[in-house]
């Protein structure tokens, strides 16, 4: 039988464009400290340390080299990993079977990226398999910009459903201090007005380019109870990894593939006795990089009925009141530092639990909360945690 | 020492160039050589499920087995599946600047289940739709390098 | 078809991707580039708990997670713990090859500081040898690590 596993302590810095006063070890540096100081624990104390950046995003390459001082992973095992958006989430998870095992009893996961370094939509578009594509979709805003024409034609969701999606967003963000874009933005026409990147995706339809960090601690069940008295459990993760042409590069027509999504919390769903997510899980914090994007992914990810995703917005369902909360941080669409991007998701759905989300805590008591990722190297991730187990 | 932080932030902006030698692979080669020679698309099928691969591989991932020599000619029209088109020029790595883009892309369903992602001919937005009929319009001496070079865009058809 | 697999030869396509990037030296590092391009100094940060000083200076301390603020100035005189020439050109050098480079343990110092060595025969390099920093003129000074030219022997 695996060692209980819990979140004992978590850590961010605030999110910004630019961040020109600190390094990258820098950067991450703040959100350990800030970890280690919500656990009350000493860099002593943590055993290993799992990285989550996606290098070559930020230009700057083999980004651990340079940081085993600020990370705290000086003489440390650990490892780090790059698997696109889902970094961050993978990063806990390695984090959550290393602990689970009995190998370690208290893990860092660290995720942080640069922005202000790079130029993520050129390092993914070099990214793209050369003589297949290349130089035509330009990186993810490319790729979203296709799904959300698609997911129109499919579902019947307008542009107005989109622009309700980023309204809810940065309410939300407004109420997050750490949050990046926070636009006090006042009505659905104003985001109308915003102008296309790609049709039909406009500018406030997309995630930013963020700079920031989120660090988590993990601990053995008999540690966590030394820690801390509200220690988040991580019931259950699981991924799933797919291939992009036979699904049609994320939307399949005919639905001969099934989505990732789909597969994974399918799986998660059935380990956990979850018969109805929308019941019995109380809130979610997904990787929505645009505003579509989450409205779709509310579908996959069976918080609703097929083509129903743009209901969920239209009565409210998921705002911070609602009966099911999506994104109460503000989301992606608010904060997009990507190897952090995924843990801020873990991060904020055990902040929920905690009754620790300050302004933006839901009104809905938390017990069970879901966070999800996506990314370009076509996996999906997801964590399931409780309050109790 | 005194202790006061200093106001001024050091900054190195540079272009990262990174030269590349990407092998195609057999089973690529296999299709490129096609396409620039006959103006055909191409794959193979596994020899178990017998469901046609794509793009061409040496493995089926459904059945974990090894893939071969059945290979199988491809229509080259499809059914538009999704589209956008570039309105803010993006850095465009390939070309080391910011480029535009004047025709729509979009990723097509081929009449045989296979997707791809391509360029539409057509440039009048409004008529542009997602299930429209389309078929490749093949560039006039083929260069071997994969679908974006040697399908110029495809072509909007009758129904 | 004609073409059978194992007759094939596979395509192989070069080219090149551009991606603009910026460095930002941050907190600790920009102070320590500053001082050498106003003042060629060559400055350090210690950890009073651990009682060493590391230059260039860090942000966090390796051994005690503590974190950094006391700005020392070391000398510019330091001795070599180890080198090696580089014969080969490649385009990210900044200067001619032959290039001698090591790393350099200035007094005061705890750590080691990775730069060229000017101004002597490689035949006549020696681990454990005086050497001293040799900078740029004023106007040549841009806060770069280069802003110290190389590192000569002593006398």
């Amino acid at each position: 039988m695996a060692n209980r596993v819990a979140i004992v302590g978590i850590g961010q810095t605030y999110h910004k464009s630019r961040r020109p006063d600190v390094s990258q070890p820098e950067m991450a540096n703040e959100a350990v400290r800030a970890a280690l100081a919500d656990a009350q624990l000493s860099m002593k104390d943590i055993e290993s340390v799992f990285f989550s950046n996606m290098e070559t995003f930020e230009g700057i390459y083999l980004p651990d080299h340079g940081m085993a001082d600020e990370a705290g992973s000086f003489m440390k095992p650990g490892f780090k990993i790059a698997s696109g958006g889902t970094s961050g989430i993978a990063a806990a998870k390695e984090a959550f079977h290393f602990v689970a095992s009995g190998l370690f009893s208290i893990a860092l996961v660290l995720g942080f990226e640069k922005h202000d370094a790079g130029d993520t939509t050129a390092a993914i578009t070099a990214a793209t398999t050369l003589a297949w594509g290349k130089g035509q979709a330009r990186g993810a805003i490319g790729e979203f910009a296709k799904q959300a024409s698609n997911y129109m034609k499919q579902s019947g969701a307008t542009e107005e459903h989109a622009a309700m999606v980023r309204l809810k967003a940065d309410r939300c963000a407004c109420r997050n201090p750490y949050a990046h874009l926070r636009l006090g933005l006042k009505s659905v026409e104003e985001i109308l007005k915003s102008g296309y990147l790609e049709w039909p995706l406009r500018l406030l339809d997309f995630c930013p380019q963020s700079c920031g960090a989120c660090a988590l601690i993990i601990a053995s069940e008999e540690e966590a109870r030394r820690i801390t008295n509200k220690p988040v459990w991580i019931a259950d993760v699981v991924a799933v990894h797919q291939e992009p042409f036979r699904a049609g590069a994320f939307c399949d027509l005919d639905g001969r593939e099934p989505y990732s999504q789909d597969v994974a919390s399918t799986k998660l769903y059935k380990r956990n006795g979850i018969t109805n997510p929308r019941r019995d899980i109380d809130m979610a914090e997904i990787y929505e990089p645009s505003n579509w994007e989450e409205m779709f992914l509310c579908e996959v990810f069976h918080f609703c009925e097929e083509n129903e995703g743009w209901k969920l917005i239209e009565k409210g369902i998921t705002e911070i009141e609602g009966e099911f909360p999506v994104n109460p941080s503000g989301g992606v669409l608010a904060t997009n530092p990507i190897g952090a991007t995924p843990t801020i998701r873990v991060a904020e759905c055990a902040l929920q639990i905690r009754g620790d989300a300050g302004e933006h805590q839901v009104t809905r008591d938390v017990k069970t909360a879901v966070a999800t990722a996506l990314g370009g190297p076509n996996w999906t991730a997801m964590v399931l945690l409780r309050r109790s187990l | 020492m005194a202790q006061e932080p200093s106001q001024e932030y050091i900054h190195v902006a540079y272009t990262m160039s990174r030269p590349y030698r990407w092998s195609a692979g057999k089973y690529l080669s296999k299709l490129y050589k096609e396409m620039r020679d006959s103006k055909k698309l191409v794959t193979n099928r596994c020899p178990k499920c017998k469901e046609l691969l794509w793009p061409p591989q040496m493995v089926c991932g459904r059945c974990k087995v090894r893939a071969g020599d059945d290979w199988v000619e491809l229509s080259d029209k499809g059914t538009v599946a999704g589209y956008t088109y570039l309105v803010y020029p993006l850095w465009d790595p390939h070309a080391g600047k910011r480029v535009g883009e004047d025709h729509p892309y979009a990723t097509i369903l081929l009449d045989d289940g296979m997707y791809m992602v391509s360029r539409l001919e057509e440039q009048d937005k409004e008529k542009l739709k997602v299930g429209m009929r389309v078929q490749a319009v093949w560039r006039e001496e083929g260069r071997g390098r994969g679908l974006d070079e040697d399908i110029l865009y495809f072509r909007t058809i009758e129904q | 078809m004609a073409d059978k697999l194992e007759e094939l030869e596979s395509l192989v396509f070069a080219g090149k991707v551009d991606i603009p990037n910026t460095y930002s030296a941050g907190l600790v590092g920009s102070r320590f580039l500053i001082e050498l391009r106003d003042n060629k100094k060559i400055t350090g940060i210690k950890c009073p708990t651990c009682n060493r000083v590391y230059v260039p200076p860090r942000s966090t301390c390796k051994y005690c997670f503590g974190k950094l603020s006391e700005w020392v100035e070391v000398s510019n005189k330091g001795t070599l713990l180890t080198y090696a020439v580089a014969y080969q050109p490649s385009p990210v050098q900044p200067v001619e090859v032959p290039i001698a480079y090591g790393i350099v343990q200035l007094d005061g110092a705890d750590t080691g500081l990775a730069h060229m060595l000017g101004e002597v025969d490689p035949e006549q390099l020696k681990v454990g040898m005086k050497v001293k920093a040799v900078f740029k003129v004023k106007k040549e000074r841009v806060a770069s690590i280069l802003d110290i030219k190389y590192f000569k022997p002593l006398g």
